[in-house]
């Protein structure tokens, strides 16, 4: 056997309130595929950014490279060989192939860019790869498949020894995958160490290599995947403390509130599924199955192709969200920041922005989104001073509760929770679990789309696990498990 | 302890909007005061009442800025949803050679011609802002092109001449104080001349006030500035309301227009010339911020109020108008970059009380 050349020894990475990765071992031979698995929030990311130099690690770990301890850098990184291929494309859409592999690494002739060499050395790589595009194709107009070829011709071109590869098939069909993993095959034979990171067990098993599983920060086992099963893999993925679950009540089934049949649109196809008062339904599956997409979907932020809404047994057709929130439905969104709250603003005011559709007047009078903003800060128990701080200013869990209150003062019925409590402390967590429990107890209609595992399997009562926009899987009280949800998100594996 | 700092921090924060335009105001007035003062005490060996505040004095530099007083009514709400119109300037031109040749050479009232121009701005302003809305493109470029554009058709229509009027509008600045003596009514020696149109320019920034602070219009012209995607999933019509903006910015031109035609009394095409300049730099000045969601119509009435000062003031102490650009300039730097670094201050003092908390918080925990 080769010896490894790139190795991690006891790498831990703590974040403020969160131990991200602790004692990873890593290492890497010569020409091999070693892949990573984990659920969503295992480290995987953490730990590319370590290997890429994006990330320091904490004191007492060490990273070998070739031989030598060594604190890596992204331009260190790049220099020594290392070639890390982000999940979002990092090209220049407006530039040519060629343009775009040598970036920032021109090949000259005197003080002249000399295009000629660049093109002919573009062309040998892409004709290596069997790519169908030429090295004057605009990046822009390629598909994401043929993007991340661009960007492994780049590592062939700069003679990379190791090539990191981030969820490379995310949003990719089904002929791409194929030719993505022959492009890695390829490029291993030719020598180079890939790293490979994906939700889908298959491309794992195809790739064949070792498999490093990580589990909540912590490394779990390596294994050659010959050795391996998917149920082995998946329930070495799977299996926490009882600690990490919420134990919370469960309520009477109520009347249907809402249903979808067969909607399609907004990247989710043939989506059915009926959702009562007084319960939960989670929707489950990977980053990328298009939860987050069916959530803005129901809720009008985007166009419907096919199917049909039904609130309360009545067909509805939401055009813009605020028709949506004229019949009831809230929508806690993913990312608080960016599309839940105005950060330049008062509590009052961001309390009181989502139900300016429905009142009546047109007039506000003087202090009533005052009073409103000071009376969920006491109802949810939102840690601030008064009404007036800006919410810019507040922490995570804090900002959460400004959401909710601006959704609890349009009176709503339907609530739709997209990430509940991402990027949120374990107490605040609690709290926000309370609060949803609450409102199952009032009889209102919950539905959480969340990639916290503990999350979907403590709070719902059904669960729907999705994957590539459609429905994979659907989950009773008594069979809802990590192992059971992974199974379906992974690829329709029996445990 | 902690929480009496952060109450007083608080009040200093809310304050802040204003804090900058209302700081240079009053040193720059001060300045202008100090300077006459030394300068009669000079030159006659008393102090006089300085001519600067003399009432009539205070009247001519509303008279002078009204125009783009409610010009900048209009664009405050503009750069509030995170717009900007460039083309007030030009669409000035426009709709005041429009009234001039309407009533000169086509027979239409002066009060038609006025309404006309009104709805001829909203009709301009409610194109770009749907174009800017629907198509989500730079309301810079869409704007610059409509600047282009209205200049055109002002010299198509003029025939690149300019059109003289008979002082057919002037009941627009019929004196307010001739209601209390039709003789004029005289202080320092000076007859004081306060217009209608000055008057509609203070009930016109009054209910923009109140539009944006006490209605959901106003609420949600502040969210789309702040945070569109927000806004649309909060149930704004982000679109829709965007182009209320410009209608609402529409009617504003067209009143400034009549005005500053009133005061020039010719459709020429230098009547509006450069006026997007001012009225941007008032609103500036006035603490809305370029990207959106923050400022307010106090600030921009402060704003325009102010940079018409600096003009007046100038003038009366005889400086050349190429100084009056290069102090006007320094002014609008400064008071932005006033701005932004006492925002940084603010933020690092809030840090290190934060900071200080924290350890506070540990210290007495581990007690």
């Amino acid at each position: 056997m080769k010896d490894a050349f790139f190795r991690l020894i006891n790498i831990s990475k703590t974040f403020p309130g969160v131990r991200a990765l602790s004692n990873i071992d890593f290492d890497l031979m010569p020409g091999e595929i070693h892949c990573i698995c984990g659920e969503n929030g295992a480290g995987k990311s953490t730990l590319i950014k370590i290997l890429s130099g994006a990330y320091q690690p904490d004191p007492g770990g060490a990273i070998e490279f070739e031989g030598r301890k060594r604190t890596l850098t992204p331009r260190l990184a790049i220099e020594l060989g290392i070639q890390t291929i982000y999940q979002e494309h990092n090209i220049f859409p407006h530039l040519s192939v060629t343009e775009n592999i040598f970036a920032g690494l021109e090949i000259m002739k005197g003080l002249r860019v000399d295009f000629d060499a660049m093109r002919k050395k573009a062309r040998e790589t892409l004709d290596y790869l069997h790519c169908n595009f030429g090295p004057d194709a605009i990046a822009g107009e390629l598909s994401s498949g043929e993007r991340k070829l661009v960007e492994i011709a780049k590592a062939l071109v700069f003679q990379r020894k190791v090539i990191i590869l981030d969820e490379p098939t995310a949003s990719f069909s089904v002929s791409e995958i194929d030719m993505l993993l022959d492009v890695v095959r390829k490029v291993v034979s030719a020598g180079i160490a890939v790293v490979y990171i994906s939700h889908h067990l298959d491309e794992v098993f195809r790739l064949g290599g070792r498999v490093t599983v990580l589990r909540d920060g912590e490394h779990v086992l390596t294994a050659h995947s010959t050795n391996l099963t998917e149920g082995e893999l998946v329930r070495n993925m799977v299996g926490r403390d009882v600690s990490a679950f919420y134990s919370r009540d469960f309520f009477e089934q109520g009347e249907i509130a809402l249903e979808a049949r067969n909607l399609s649109g907004n990247g989710v196809r043939d989506i059915s599924f009926k959702a009562h008062r007084g319960q939960c339904l989670g929707f489950a599956g990977m980053v990328g199955s298009g939860r987050s997409e069916l959530m803005t979907l129901l809720m009008g932020g985007a166009k419907k192709d096919a199917g049909q809404v039904l609130v309360d047994g009545q067909e509805v057709d939401f055009h813009l969200p605020s028709a949506a929130i004229r019949r009831k439905m809230c929508y806690i969104t993913e990312d608080r920041q960016y599309t839940g709250l105005f950060l330049k603003h008062s509590i009052a005011r961001n309390s009181f922005v989502a139900n300016l559709v429905n009142m009546k007047e047109a007039f506000i009078s003087p202090r009533e989104d005052y009073a409103v903003g000071e009376k969920y800060i006491k109802e949810l128990g939102t840690k601030a001073e008064n009404a007036d701080v800006l919410v810019g200013n507040l922490s995570g869990g804090n900002q959460q509760k400004v959401v909710l209150a601006k959704w609890f003062h349009t009176h709503g019925d339907i609530y739709i929770f997209d990430e509940p409590t991402r990027g949120i402390d374990v107490g605040a967590k609690t709290e926000i679990y309370h609060i949803m429990m609450d409102l199952m107890r009032q009889g209102k209609c919950l539905i959480m789309a969340s990639s916290d595992m503990p999350e979907i399997v403590s709070m719902s009562d059904r669960v729907i696990v999705m994957k590539n926009g459609r429905i994979a899987g659907e989950l009773e009280r008594g069979e809802i498990s990590e192992e059971s949800i992974l199974s379906y998100s992974i690829g329709g594996v029996a445990v | 302890m902690s929480t009496d700092s952060k109450r007083s921090f608080g009040i200093f924060r809310k304050n802040s909007e204003l804090q900058t335009v209302v700081t240079i105001s009053v040193f720059f007035i001060a300045a202008v005061l100090l300077y006459q003062i030394v300068n009669s005490l000079l030159n006659t060996g008393t102090i006089q009442y300085p001519s600067f505040i003399y009432p009539s004095n205070i009247l001519n530099i509303l008279q002078q800025n009204a125009a783009v007083g409610i010009m900048a009514l209009g664009m405050t709400v503009i750069m509030l949803t995170g717009t900007i119109d460039l083309s007030v300037g030009m669409m000035t031109s426009l709709v005041a050679i429009f009234i001039a040749k309407a009533v000169m050479d086509w027979a239409i009232s002066p009060a038609m011609a006025v309404i006309y121009a009104i709805l001829i701005c909203i009709g301009l302003e409610m194109i770009m802002g749907s174009i800017i809305s629907w198509l989500n493109v730079e309301s810079f470029i869409i704007t610059l092109g409509g600047m282009i554009s209205c200049r055109g058709i002002a010299l198509l229509i003029s025939n690149s001449q300019e059109v003289a009027m008979r002082q057919n509008l002037a009941w627009f600045k019929a004196n307010v104080f001739d209601w209390f003596n039709p003789e004029g009514v005289k202080m320092f020696g000076l007859k004081l001349n306060l217009p209608y149109y000055v008057i509609i320019f203070f009930i016109l920034a009054a209910i923009t006030w109140a539009m944006l602070k006490y209605t959901k219009f106003g609420r949600r012209i502040y969210a789309i500035g702040n945070n569109p995607q927000a806004a649309f999933l909060s149930g704004v019509n982000v679109k829709f309301t965007r182009l209320m903006a410009f209608v609402f910015n529409g009617i504003c031109v067209g009143i400034g227009a009549t005005m500053q035609l009133v005061r020039v009394n010719t459709g020429i095409i230098t009547v509006g010339q450069n006026m997007e300049i001012d009225v941007i730099a008032a609103v500036v000045i006035g603490g809305v911020v370029m990207s959106g969601g923050k400022g307010s119509v106090i600030g921009a009435f402060i704003g325009a109020l102010l940079m018409g000062t600096i003009t007046n003031a100038m003038t009366i102490m005889r400086i050349q108008q190429e100084w009056q650009f290069l102090v006007k300039g320094i002014i609008i730097i400064a008071a932005v970059a006033g701005g932004a670094l006492s925002e940084i201050l603010r933020r690092r003092n809030a840090l290190l009380l934060r900071r200080k908390d924290a350890d506070q918080a540990q210290i007495s925990a581990k007690a």
